[in-house]
This record gives structure tokens, sequence and C-alpha cells, in this order.
């Protein structure tokens, strides 16, 4: 049950990679969007939120497209780049440290130049908005999946691997029957998580606005934001209960009977481990359209994965020179494409030098200031939650039965986008007499403390029975067992889920430290603050170095602190051999 | 030696737990048990007669559903003050080094204290060398030694061991097993009073002065046996092998009862007082490749189950199942303690892999558990039974078993000898039928459509 990252100690840090894909990334963003846009462009039809509660269900149809949209192309991406990076030896070096760096930056900062770069490229239709909305959720969901199925593939037994050389399968058969089947649980199980982390997203680039401009496109998210705008309180409440439908439905009626079913992959069959299956899939299993449909697929995939010649035909029948050539002209494609690529990366380079040159010292000076400040905030945020997360979650993880009880909840309140109720958690703190400079605190705890939380619970779930009757015979309690027994064993999840949750809070500030609530705008001292005033005032070289220096001090503290931290706790605290 | 007093004592202890829903599996089945001062008590018994639970609920990790649990005369709640406990899989905290490993139980006492008795007890299970190491560098036999140490240091009243060797492989266990008898052999150390779980009858004989014979399903007491050899004990004296003798004979006798049943697969049970019926007898949790196997071993000659055992490399409890079940089927028969094959048990072994099947088949659908099971599927209104309704029947009619498993032993049989064909997508169970699995296709349009679940 816990938002597992795929294990670290397999990949090495290297700052070289780091500063090249962040260099990279902020260019071909901000560097692009400035080449492509003025700043303010008139452009594309407003769109008319209706807060009509009859309107909701078009508006949740409609999030719900671009979550999945956006989740097509994580998969695919998954597949074709975790791949890549197994059997391209050569590749894999560059690839890994990259999709960590990109796991780990705020994407949030990069929402305006990402918008802008694509309303430029489209600028009479909604398309570019589209896209960018799609792109956003993608950033969000993208990164676990790759890396969960890099590992499945790398945990592949490699008898499968001789088996599927013996039989000459191929590429397309290799994928089907060998492939997918290995990395399938991990790869349904981190579509969830990645499902829950895109409405985050959506909920945020739905209801998009630059200063006067609106970005807005139909959906839950932009409803939500309509709705706080006019200060509707039951539009409100419907679209939080909408956004709660949604979520709920695409967890009964899509990952779980996936999960249900990719058991049937699980390679370690021990027999007595048999989940109970949940009444819904058994009923479907046994309903006759879908039996009729599982027929008709399975006629289809086995034509798909059917092959046409008999085993090592096709090498027998090939002339030797047929396969240089054939080799030749794909290392001369690989070698234009990246040489397109490292083109226009320097072109963006360029212009984001250019760009930056344009920031006043003073500005340097406030950005500094205000990223201590955030990262008090932060601090504050993981250290409050885990307060009452790492207890809670040793609870709950030592309790099978109220782990099995609580499991929806959490993974609800995990999955529902906070944004949505960041106006009523801010306007009950305003009662209570506080600001929004600490009421940021909890706002950002409100997504990201549920990491930490299930990461401590399955870390504690997994102490073995051995070394809990033992602890009971030693009578080890107060600080002893908290020092001796219980933190030790559950450090290596509780690091994950900081990392995790760390991250995710500094993409919070973004949001949470300058909030629209009704008419007025609350908006408080930090990095995030700052990013989401230069976006609304157009200040885009301000807006550039903010989101340069937030990339750099997470992706700087990832690497200094939490990688050791993990290393640390993985070599110390893992159980087993 | 004075009169023993009694440290630990047990009275009527019953243990059951809640597995799914309302079923409950009953571990211990009314338990009396005393330990006094100076005994070394093996519990003795196949895997699954809950000695592990036992040995729990004499420490006080368990508290067990019913009955009283006292430790020198007082009733115990919670965890008994003066046991320690050495685990099979050594429990060992993966964050401590060795030295911290050991010192856990005694860090309330001052440090020159624990340092002397550290170094004591290093010395004792030699580990000097290793004092500074992480539990991940030891190798199973060091990882046990620590754990030893983890437990004599805290110098326990009674010092419990979990099948404390079955981890190990055999050289290393032997070894671990002569260093705790020198122990308890010596005058010096004051390792006395000691109970420990094993499945291996040697160990019982060799360290215990009091072996607990337990049987299974229910867990429940079978004979304790007094062992009074004097330490150090010898494995080749003829007195040690003929006190392994008469447990091999007790052991036997418990899990192979040499009851006559005229009608093999029916007993008699009572369900109530005033009402009698026929129940099922349940099948041993065992698979047809299991069986056929024994008969293929088996040969001729009679048998003893403890050669077999030796033989087969199986820890006896498993053997066992494996007789009873070709018992059932009346391919062996079991005088005393040899298994004798049958006619028929020759018979199935000479045939071909279609007769074996057709032999195997006429056995099953004589017992009345295999009988229930083809009525049930009769009974349903397309032949088709659903997975969760047999469970329930089985659950109804032989309330002591475990359905899970019984579930999945008859599908095993009824699956091998084509008696009945299973659908796993569906969870649905039907008779077999040849003409229909030949084409392959499991989903046919001849059967009409399930209605949906009320």
């Amino acid at each position: 049950m816990s938002i597992t990252q795929a294990n670290p100690t397999s990949r090495r840090a290297n700052p070289l990679v780091d500063a090249v894909v962040l260099a990279g990334l902020i260019s071909l963003v901000f560097g692009t969007a400035h080449v492509i846009g003025e700043w303010r462009q008139p452009l594309h039809t407003k769109v008319e939120i209706d807060l009509s509660p009859s309107s909701l269900p078009a508006y949740a149809l409609f999030s719900f497209a671009r979550g999945w949209i956006a989740y097509f192309f994580s998969l695919l991406f998954t597949l074709l780049v975790a791949s890549w990076a197994f059997y391209d030896t050569r590749a894999r070096r560059f690839i890994l440290p990259a999709l960590d760096v990109l796991q780990s930056i705020p994407v949030l900062g990069f929402l305006p130049g990402l918008v802008l770069a694509l309303v430029g490229l489209f600028p009479n239709s909604n398309v570019g908005l589209e896209l960018a909305c799609v792109l956003m959720i993608f950033t969000g969901q993208v990164w676990n999946m790759t890396f969960s199925y890099y590992d499945s593939l790398r945990g592949m037994p490699p008898d499968f691997r001789s088996l599927s050389r013996l039989y000459d399968l191929g590429w397309w058969r290799r994928f089907w029957k060998v492939e997918l089947p290995v990395g399938v649980q991990g790869l349904i199980y981190n579509s969830m998580v990645s499902m829950a982390g895109g409405w985050f997203f959506l909920s945020i680039t739905e209801s998009f606005q630059l200063g006067t401009q609106d970005f807005r496109v139909p959906g839950i998210g932009s409803y939500m934001s309509a709705a706080i705008a006019a200060g509707d309180v039951r539009a409100q409440i419907c679209g939080v209960i909408a956004m709660g439908c949604v979520i709920v439905a695409v967890d009964r009626l899509v990952w779980w009977p996936l999960l249900q079913w990719s058991r049937k992959f699980n390679l370690d069959d021990f027999a007595g481990a048999q989940p109970p299956q949940s009444r819904l899939s058994l009923w479907l299993a046994r309903s006759r359209a879908m039996q009729r449909l599982a027929q008709f697929l399975g006629r289809i995939s086995a034509r798909l994965v059917q092959p046409k010649n008999a085993p090592h035909a096709e090498a027998a029948a090939l002339t030797s020179s047929a396969k240089p050539t054939r080799a030749g002209f794909g290392r001369w494609v690989y070698r234009c494409f990246l040489g397109i690529v490292l083109m226009v990366l320097a072109v963006g380079f360029v212009r984001l030098v250019m760009l930056l040159t344009h920031v006043r010292a003073s500005d340097w000076r406030e950005i500094g200031v205000d990223s201590a400040i955030s990262f008090g905030r932060v601090f504050a945020a993981v250290a409050l939650g885990t307060l009452w997360t790492l207890p809670a979650g040793i609870g709950i993880g030592l309790n099978p039965k109220l782990s099995s009880r609580l499991q929806p909840f959490i993974q609800f309140a995990a999955s529902f986008p906070a944004p949505m109720i960041y106006p009523w958690i801010l306007a009950l703190v305003i009662a209570m007499g506080g600001s929004l400079e600490w009421g940021s605190i909890p706002l950002i705890m409100l997504g990201t403390q549920w990491y930490i939380l299930f990461n401590v619970a399955a870390a504690a779930s997994a102490i073995p029975n051995d070394l809990r009757s033992c602890a009971a015979i030693l009578r080890l309690d107060g600080w002893r067992r908290w020092w001796r027994y219980l933190l030790p064993a559950v450090a290596p999840g509780l690091v994950t889920g900081w990392i995790t949750a760390a991250g995710g809070a500094w993409n919070a500030t973004i949001v949470s430290e300058y909030v629209h609530a009704g008419n007025k705008l609350y908006q408080a001292t930090g990095l995030g603050a700052l990013i989401s005033q230069a976006t609304d005032s157009g200040n885009f070289p301000k807006l550039t170095a903010a989101v340069l220096i937030m990339a750099v001090i997470v992706v700087g503290i990832n690497r200094t602190v939490w990688k050791k931290l993990q290393a640390l706790a993985n070599e110390r605290c893992r159980f087993g051999t | 030696m004075n009169a023993p007093s009694p440290l630990i004592d047990i009275k009527h202890v019953c243990h059951e737990y809640a597995s799914h829903g309302h079923e409950h599996d009953l571990v211990l089945s009314d338990i009396s048990l005393t330990v006094s001062e100076n005994d070394v008590v093996a519990l003795l018994g196949p895997s699954g007669c809950g000695k592990s639970t036992l040995i729990r609920v004499l420490s006080g990790l368990v508290q067990p559903t019913r009955g009283e649990v006292g430790y020198r005369g007082q009733p115990l709640h919670g965890v008994s003050p003066g046991v320690a406990m050495v685990f099979q899989n050594f429990a060992l905290f993966p964050w401590l080094t060795v030295r911290g490993n050991i010192l856990l139980p005694i860090e309330h006492l001052p440090p020159a204290e624990q340092q002397a008795r550290l170094e004591t007890v290093l010395s004792t299970v030699g580990l000097g060398a290793y004092e500074y190491s992480y539990p991940r560098e030891l190798s199973g036999g060091m990882k046990q030694r620590v754990g030893i140490a983890r437990a004599l240091i805290a110098q326990p009243e009674v010092l419990c061991m979990d099948e404390p060797f079955s981890a190990l492989d055999v050289l290393t266990a032997e070894t671990l097993r002569n260093e705790i008898g020198r122990l308890l052999a010596s005058p010096d150390h004051p390792l006395r009073t000691m109970v420990f779980v094993t499945h291996n009858i040697s160990e019982a004989v060799f360290l215990a002065t009091r072996i607990v014979v337990l049987a299974a399903q229910p867990g429940r007491i079978a004979q304790i046996v007094p062992n009074t050899l004097p330490y150090p004990r010898d494995p080749d004296a003829p007195a040690f092998r003929a006190a392994v003798e008469t447990l091999h004979g007790i052991l036997t006798h418990t899990n192979l009862p040499d009851t006559v049943c005229a009608d093999p697969g029916k007993v008699v049970t009572k369900v109530d007082a005033s009402r009698r019926r026929i129940a099922p007898v349940s099948l041993p949790y065992v698979t047809p490749g299991e069986v056929l196997g024994l008969l293929t071993l088996l040969g001729d000659e009679p048998c003893d189950v403890f050669d077999l055992a030796e033989r087969f490399g199986r820890e006896f409890g498993a053997v066992v199942r494996v007789i009873k079940a070709a018992e059932l089927l009346g391919f062996v028969a079991t005088p005393g303690q040899d298994v004798v094959m049958t006619d028929l048990g020759r018979q199935t072994v000479g045939a071909s892999t279609t007769e074996q099947k057709k032999l195997v088949r006429e056995q099953l659908l004589k017992l009345k558990i295999f009988d229930l099971l083809v009525r049930l599927i009769r009974v349903q209104e397309n032949q088709t039974l659903a997975e969760e309704e047999l469970l329930r029947e089985l659950q109804a009619a032989l309330p002591h078993e475990k359905p899970k498993q019984l579930f999945r032993t008859l599908l095993a049989w009824g699956r091998h000898s084509e008696i009945i064909s299973y659908d796993q997508r569906q969870h649905q169970l039907r008779l077999y039928d040849p003409k229909r699995s030949s084409r392959g296709a499991a989903h046919t349009a001849a059967v009409p459509p399930t209605p949906p679940a009320a």
C-alpha cells in the first residue's frame, strides 16, 4: 500500500547530469516560450464556466478524459523509455539520472512557460491549452511509472530472457509475452499512485489564469475555481463531491479489477496467498457480456501476437548484407535526432542566459530571502506532518485489521486534489486569527503528509513477526521502544515518505502561498508566492530565475540530504539478508 | 536438588485464531501443563499442532482465548517477567551491532555490570570477535548464537526456544544443539529451566527431561514422556535409541491411529448430544502426486513410518498426512508403525496413466466427501457450482476443517482424476466432460447464462 519509489541504490547520482538536465529543461521551456510568445498575446476564445450543478457531469467528463489522455501518454512514455534504458546500456547512464531529476523538480513552476509556449504554437484554438493541461498531468504521472517498469525489467528472471531468445520471440512478441506480464503488477500499482498525483495537477492547470488573462479550460478544476471566485458555496460543495465521485469511480471500476486481474502474473506462485477477490470483479467475470468481450479481446490479441514465421526462420533467410545497412541507417537516424535535440537545447540555453541578464540584483536578493522562508515552510510542513503520521502509520501498519479498514479512506484523502479545498482551510485559518504566512503550512501539509503515512504504514507492516515478539519479550517500552525498535524499523519507509512529501511540498508552495479565495487574493512571503506573483504580473525574467532557483534547491537537497539518508536507512535498517 | 517449584502453570488453555468472518481456527484445545524449576520441556509434534502457539502462551506473548496462565502462582497478564526467548528466524535487530543486540535486555544495569555479563556470554557462545559486526554480515549459525546470547544475558528463569535450529543447516544445527546440551550439563552455568519447540525426535531426547507429544487439529497433548537419561547424553547409546524408538511409536500412534474402518471415509461423529449422523471424513491436505509418489517408492516390503520420513527427506507430520490419504483411498494399510501396500496399491502403481486415473477416480467416488461434491454440482441449475457455495457447504459439513485448504485439496484430486473441472477465471466448478475440454475453449455457448447472483 505504499507509494514506493524505485530502489535508489541502483542509481548513482551524477551532479553533471543533474546540471545538464536542469539547464536543458529550463532552457527548453522558458527559452522557447520566450522565442514564441510575446508575454501578453490576444488569443483564443474565453471559456464561460457554468456554475449550475447540472453542468457538472459534463465538466467531470472533460477532466476525466484529460486525465486518461495524459495517462495514455504516460504509459506510452513508460514502455518506450524504460525499455530503451533497459536494453541500451549506453543510453541508460543518461536516462536514469535524467528521470531522477525530472521526478524531483517542482513542475508547477513550469506551468506558465509551458502554457505560453503551447498557446503560442496554436494561437487560434484551444489546442495549445488542452495540450498544456495534458502535459502537466503527464508530468505528474509519468516518472514513478517509468521507474517501476524499468525495475520490473531489471528484476525479470534471466531464464525469461533466455527463453525469448531461444524461441526467437522478436521485440513485439517479447513485449506481450514476457516483458508486460513481468511488469504489469508494478505498473498498475504505480498507475494508481500516478493517477492520484495527476488530479492535483489537473485541478491547478484547468483553472490557470495569468493576470487578467484567462487560460481556463472547461473541467472540474475550472468549475471549482469559478465557484470559489463567485463565493458560491453550494457549487463548491458540488464540485468537491463530483471530484470525489470521479476518484472513487476510477478506483473501483478501473484499478481494482485491474489489480485483481494482474495478480495472475505473480511470479512467485505462493498458493496460500490468494487474496479475496472483489465481488464486483467476480460478478463481471461471470457476466455474459464480459465473457464475450474477453473472448473477443483474446482472439484479437492472439492474432496480434501470432508469429508469421517459425522461430529463427528470419535469421536463416537473412542475407549477410541486410543487417548491417539497417543498423547503419538506425544509427544515422539516431544521430540526427540527437543533433536536433542538442541544437534546440543550445538555442534555448542561450535565450535563457540572455533572459537571466534582465533580472535585477534586487530581484535576486528577494528570491534568496523568499527561498529561505519557503524552505522553512516546507521543513515545518514535513515535520508537522511527520509528527502525527509517524505514530499513526506505525499503528496502522502493525494492525492489519485497522489498516484494511482505513486504507480506502486514506487512499481517497491522498488522491483528492488539495488545492480544491484550499479556500475552506484558509477561511478557517483566518477565522482563527491567522494569516497565510502561517496558514500556508497546513495547506502544504494537506496534500503531502499522506505520502509519509503510506510509506511508514507499509514499512511497519513489513516488520517480521519474530521481531515483534522479541520486542515484546524484551519489554522494550517508552523511548527504548521508539529508538531501538520502531523508528529504525520504519526508517526506510519514513525517508522515502519524506522525499516524496518534500518534493510535493515545494510544488505546493506555488499554489498555497498565493491563494485566491472569493474576490480576495491572499499572499504570503515565499518563493512559491514569488513565482505565482511573477507569473501574474508578467515578469518573465524574474519568474525564470525563481523557478531555476527552486529547481536547484530541490535537486540539491535531494542529492545532499535525502539520497544519503536513504542509502543509510537502506543499508542499516532493511530486514532480510 | 530441592523439590522443584512450579514456574509456569497453564490450565485448560484453548486458543482460537479468528481467520475470516465468523470462522475460527481452534489451534489449542484444553491444554494443561506445568513447567517446574530444572525442567527441560520439549514440545514435540508435527507441523500445525500449535506448538509455536503453545510456547507463546507459556511465555505470555499470546493471551489464550480461554484458560488460565500462571507464573510463580500469580495469574499472568502480558509477557512473563522471567522468560527469555530464542526465535526460529533469529529476530535480531539489523540496525544494532552484535553487542547492541545482546545488551538490549540489560540496558538498565550499570555499565560495568553490562560489560562483565557481555564478556561472559560472548565467551560462552563464542562470539568474541564479532562484537561490533552487524547481524547482516553473519552466517545463520552465528546469528542464532547472537540470539542465544541475547537470551542468556538476561539470566532468565525460563529459556524458551521456538524451533531454534530448524532454520540452520544440519551441521550447524548439530553444533549448536551440542553446545546447549553442554550448558545444561555444566554445573557452573545457571541455565536449568528450558522450554523448546521441535519436530525433531532426537533433538527432544537429547535435551529434554520431559517430552510433551502434541497431536494436531486441534492441537492437544497426546502424551507426556519423562526422559531421565543423565547428561551428557550420547545419541549412540542404546538407552538413547530406545527412547527415540518409543517416541517414534507414540508419534505414529497419535497421528496414524489403528482404527478399523469397515467403511473407509465414514466415521460416526457426535453432532450434538441428541442427534448422531454420518459426517464425511476430510481428505488430508496432500496432492495426488504425493500419494502416487509414495506408492512408487514404497515397494513390496513393509516400511516403518520414520524410515519413510527419513528417506523422503520430509518432515514427519507431512509424511503422515500422505500415508493417511493413501490409506483412506485403500492403497496402503498401516498395521502398527508399518506401512504396507495393498493389492489395489500395487495395481495402481503398475497401471498406465489413464488406468491410474480411473482407479483413483473409483476410490475417490467412494469417499463421502466426493459424493457430496458431485451431488452438489448435479443439483445446480446449470451443473455449475460456484466456489463460495462449495466453501459454505464444506464449512457446514466439516466445521473443524479449514474450508479453503480442503477446497484446494478436493480441487487437486478432483481435477487429477478427471471428476471435476474448474474455471479459475469465474471460480466455478463443473463435472469433467472430456468432449468440452478437448476443444480447449472454456466458455461455450452451449451453457445457458448464469443468472446474476442475488
